[in-house]
Formats: C-alpha cells, structure tokens, sequence
C-alpha cells in the first residue's frame, strides 16, 4: 500500500516539476551506450561484466540520485559488482535494477536486494539467451552466410551480421523498456505459469533442428570405393552413391556422431583435428577417401 | 609485406574491437577472413576459408564463464598465412587450431593481472568517480586490442617464411590428406555445437531437422521455421492463459458443461 502511494506521489511530481524521472530516452540511451554495447570490452575472469554494467546504468543512477552524491556513490559501487549475461540481456537487467533503484532512493526497498535480483538473473537469463542467440540465431545466420561465402558471394559475411544483430539490437532497446516498467513482476508472473521454462524448451527445439538439418552437409569429402565392375558410360556405383541412395547426408551425419561420442569421452579436439588429418593422409594414400 | 602486415593487424584490432561494439560476432572467420582477403587481394579465397573456419570453429563459442580457444587470432592469421603462401584452405585448416590455442595461452597470462585494474575501479566507484571506472574499461579492453595487434602483426611478418618453409617441407600427398581432412572438420564443429546443445528430450528433432534436409531438400532457414511452429504448437506458447489449467481440470470442466 504504501509503495503504491509513493509511486502515485512520484508520478504527480514527475508531471510538473521532477526533471529526475527516468524517461524512455534515457533508457534507450541506456541499452546503446559504451557500457551496454561494450559488456565483453572489459570482460575479466574476476568481475566478468561488472565496469560495463556500472557503466551502462550509471546516467540513470545520477538522475535518480541527484543533489545526494553519498548515495549516488554507493549506487555506483553497487553496480560495479560481479556481473555476467548474454549481452543482449544486460539492457534487460538495467531496466529492472533502475526500476528498483527509483523504490531504493524513495526508502521503500534496502539497496542489497538490487544485486540479489541481479543475481538471481543471471543464471536463468543467460541460459535462454545462450540458446537464442549462440546456438540459435547465430547458426542460421553462420548457414545463410556461409552458403553465400562459399558460393563466392561477398554479401555472405553482410549478411550474417545482419541476421545475428537485428533481433540482437531489437532485444536491447525493448528489453530495457519492458525490464523497467514490469520491473520484479514480469518475473514473478514469468516463473508463475512456466512461460521461462516452455520457451526455453521450444527454443532447444529450434537449435536442435537447424543443427541436425544442418549435419546433412558437413562432410564434404567422398568415399570413392567403387562396388561391382564398372559399366562402360554408366558412373561406378561407389560406397557413396549407394549411402546417399539410401539416405542423402547419411556420412556426415555418421561423422558427427562419431566426433560427439569422442568429445564426450573429454578428447581435447586438438587431438580430434590431428587424428582427423592423418586418417584424411591415409584415405588419400590408399585411396578410400577423396 | 610490411603495409599487409600492418593491415592485417588492423583487422585483428577491429575484431577484438568488435566487443565494444556490441559483440557482432563480427570477429568471426566468416567475416575477417574476407577482410584479409580483401587486403591481400583475393576476395575469393577469403570467402572459402572464411566458410570453411567458420564451420571449424562452429562449437567454439564462450558460453557461461567457458573461454574457447581463440578463433579471431587463429583465423584471421592462418587465412593470411595461407593466402600469401598460394596454399589453400586445407593450410588455413591446419594452421587454424594451433593458432588459436597459442593466442589463448598468451591472453590467460595477460588476464591474471586485470584484477589490479578491476580493484582499482571498485575504489573509484565507491568515491561516485566515473571517469575511474570509464577509464578501467578502456584500458582493459585496449590491452587486450594491442595484445592482439601486436600478436596478428608480428607473427605474420616475422613467421611467413618459417610457415612456407613448414607448408614446402610437406610431402605433396600429405597436403592432400590435409585437405581431405579440412573437408571432415566441419562435421568435428558441429559435434561440438551439438555437445552444448543436444539434450535427450530434444533429440528426436535433432534427426526430424536431418530428415528434413535429407529427403526434402529444406535449406536451414526452413528447418529453422518449421522447428518455430513446432515449438509453438508443443507449448501452447499462444495461448499461455489456457495452459496454466492442467488439462485434466479442463476436462472436467467439460464434462459439467455436458450435463
């Protein structure tokens, strides 16, 4: 009751003669300045992206703090703790911190709970964001781009950037709309009904598909051991051509799961690729593989 | 050779440069290696071996606190080393790896001693000093752009003839094993990708997006697609107010409405 109040007598003075509101200017700002684009600039294995989530709030700290430099101080220090998102969250974050930030500077919450919500978040945040953006979008936008490199068209890369960074931008500027004004609530109601959860498991969906369609076409190389005697004017029927007549793609997706089942024996891939080279040196001497 | 040195450098500084912008991925082979290309004036290659080191490198990817080998060094100098040397993406192939591990050592010793700067910070933001805080994160960032300048530059100008001299000792049949083997890798790329992402309730669409690609011919944009509608359907995702009810209650429900 009394926070709803306090919110109602903030907004009344915000209409006249409070300057200090954070405006949907600020927040976008926000999620584009040095600090929100630059999160893995400054990325150390000790705080990970704690300058740059300082950085990204701190003109909106100034605002809500203004005239009380002591509590823009501590505001400042709360901010430069250890931090670590998929960054195209972290706008999200600082939407939500400034949201509790404003209720910290009018008394109603203690400062510590800021940094237990963002700590909280990290976790389940990054885990969805991993998986739309890392093993997701990017390997659609890797498969379009690279489909054009290899064809030797020069929009490949253009094109890759474009497919990875639209929803990634996007995501920044609503996020940290949509993290300030649900604040803690968006969450609560979030976790309430299972939407995190049902998401994230379409989205491992998504990145399972495209992967497997994409294991059609991982080997490139031929096994070109012929079967039976040749027939003159006909092509020799290989071990190839008889797998792909059975199903195309069947070798690369053989490859694959022999290179999963040795990396989950924990092999260092260096030795993969080394071993991988000697077999393409033997294939190539005796011929069995082209 | 010393002005594709330094250009090549450049590109490194732009990669790593790239986490400032917003992580791009712009510091992927899929894009430096054209670029290297372009500087050393054969776009085409760089389009190969930046699709072929892209899919190398397909798993490797830094998710939660897992820091993979480096792939901007390792790309962008193995491309050039490949593209001066007339050789093509099967030594690009070969030089990729090592590359990129050497460059992850060198980082990890350069990184042990970020927490100075990172403690100095925390002071300055206690005091309300920004311009502290600014200041860490640029000079944080920048080492970390000089390290990998300075790295990409001289390795490329000083270790050119020892690399060809590696890449003529090689037996012309070796090579070939070489580029049998650079056309395997992306399979080795994407077991690691799928280490990451393959768990068991998700396996049977693993195989439904290879079917798809197999006997329909569906490009991975179409997979991708398909495998939204699917998710969507499986998860009620549109309707998420009638989900909450178990469907149990909503049958009941019915029922009551039937009598």
């Amino acid at each position: 009751m009394t926070s709803n109040e306090a919110m109602v007598s903030g907004r009344g003075v915000s209409q006249e003669e409070n300057p200090y509101k954070i405006t949907k200017k600020d927040l976008i700002r926000s999620s584009l300045n040095v600090g929100a684009l630059g999160m893995e600039f400054s990325w150390t294995y000790y705080k990970q992206m704690n300058l740059a989530f300082c950085l990204m709030v701190a003109g909106m700290l100034k605002k809500i703090y203004h005239g009380r430099p002591d509590d823009y101080a501590a505001a400042l220090h709360r901010h430069a703790a250890f931090f670590n998102i998929t960054v195209q969250f972290a706008p999200f974050v600082g939407g939500i911190a400034m949201a509790m930030e404003e209720r910290v500077a009018r008394g109603e919450i203690e400062p510590e709970s800021v940094n237990d919500v963002k700590a909280a978040l990290m976790g389940p945040l990054s885990g969805i964001g991993d998986a739309i953006f890392l093993t997701t979008i990017r390997v659609i936008a890797a498969a379009v781009g690279i489909s054009l490199c290899q064809a030797g068209n020069a929009a490949g890369p253009i094109v890759f950037l474009l497919i990875y960074n639209i929803p990634a931008f996007w995501l920044r500027v609503w996020g940290v709309q949509k993290g300030y004004s649900m604040g803690v609530s968006f969450l609560e109601k979030a976790s309430e009904n299972g939407l995190m959860t049902k998401v994230m498991a379409a989205i491992g969906i998504v990145g399972a598909m495209v992967i497997g369609g994409m294991t059609k076409d991982m080997f490139w190389a031929t096994i070109p051991v012929q079967i039976g005697e040749a027939v003159k004017g006909k092509d020799p029927t290989t071990i190839q051509s008889v797998l792909d007549g059975i199903m195309p793609g069947i070798v690369g997706m053989c490859a694959f799961w022999i290179y999963y089942w040795l990396l989950s024996k924990k092999i260092n891939p260096m030795w993969l690729i080394l071993g991988t080279m000697v077999l393409g040196v033997v294939g190539a001497f005796f011929g069995f593989l082209g | 050779m010393l002005v594709k040195a330094i250009l090549i450098s450049l590109v490194a500084a732009f990669a790593m440069f790239d986490y400032q912008l917003g992580t791009l991925y712009a510091f992927r082979p899929i894009v430096t290696c054209p670029l290297v290309g372009l500087i050393l004036g054969n776009l085409p290659a760089g389009l190969a071996i930046g699709a072929s080191l892209e899919l190398l490198f397909m798993g490797n990817i830094s998710i939660g606190a897992y820091v993979p080998p480096d792939e901007k060094v390792g790309s962008i100098l193995a491309c050039a080393f490949a593209i001066t040397l007339g050789k093509g993406t099967e030594a690009a192939l070969a030089l990729a790896m090592p590359i990129a591990t050497i460059s992850l050592a060198i980082s990890n010793v350069i990184n042990g001693l970020m927490p100075v700067i990172v403690d100095k910070a925390d002071v300055a933001a206690a005091k309300g000093d920004l311009k502290g805080v600014y200041a860490a994160h640029w000079a944080i960032g920048l080492v970390g752009v000089v390290k990998d300048v300075l790295l990409v530059g001289f390795a490329y100008y000083l270790g050119a003839n020892a690399v060809q001299g590696i890449l003529d000792w090689i037996p012309s049949f070796i090579m070939d094993g070489f580029g049998i083997a650079a056309n395997i890798l992306p399979a080795m790329g994407f077991a690691m990708l799928g280490r990451l992402v393959l768990k068991r309730e998700v396996m049977p669409f693993f195989f439904l997006g290879f079917l798809l690609a197999s006997y329909m011919n569906v490009p991975s944009l179409g997979v991708a697609l398909i495998a939204i509608i699917i998710g969507i359907e499986k998860f009620g995702l549109l309707n998420p107010q009638a989900n909450t009810d178990s469907p149990q209650l909503a049958a009941e429900g019915d029922d009551d409405d039937d009598f």
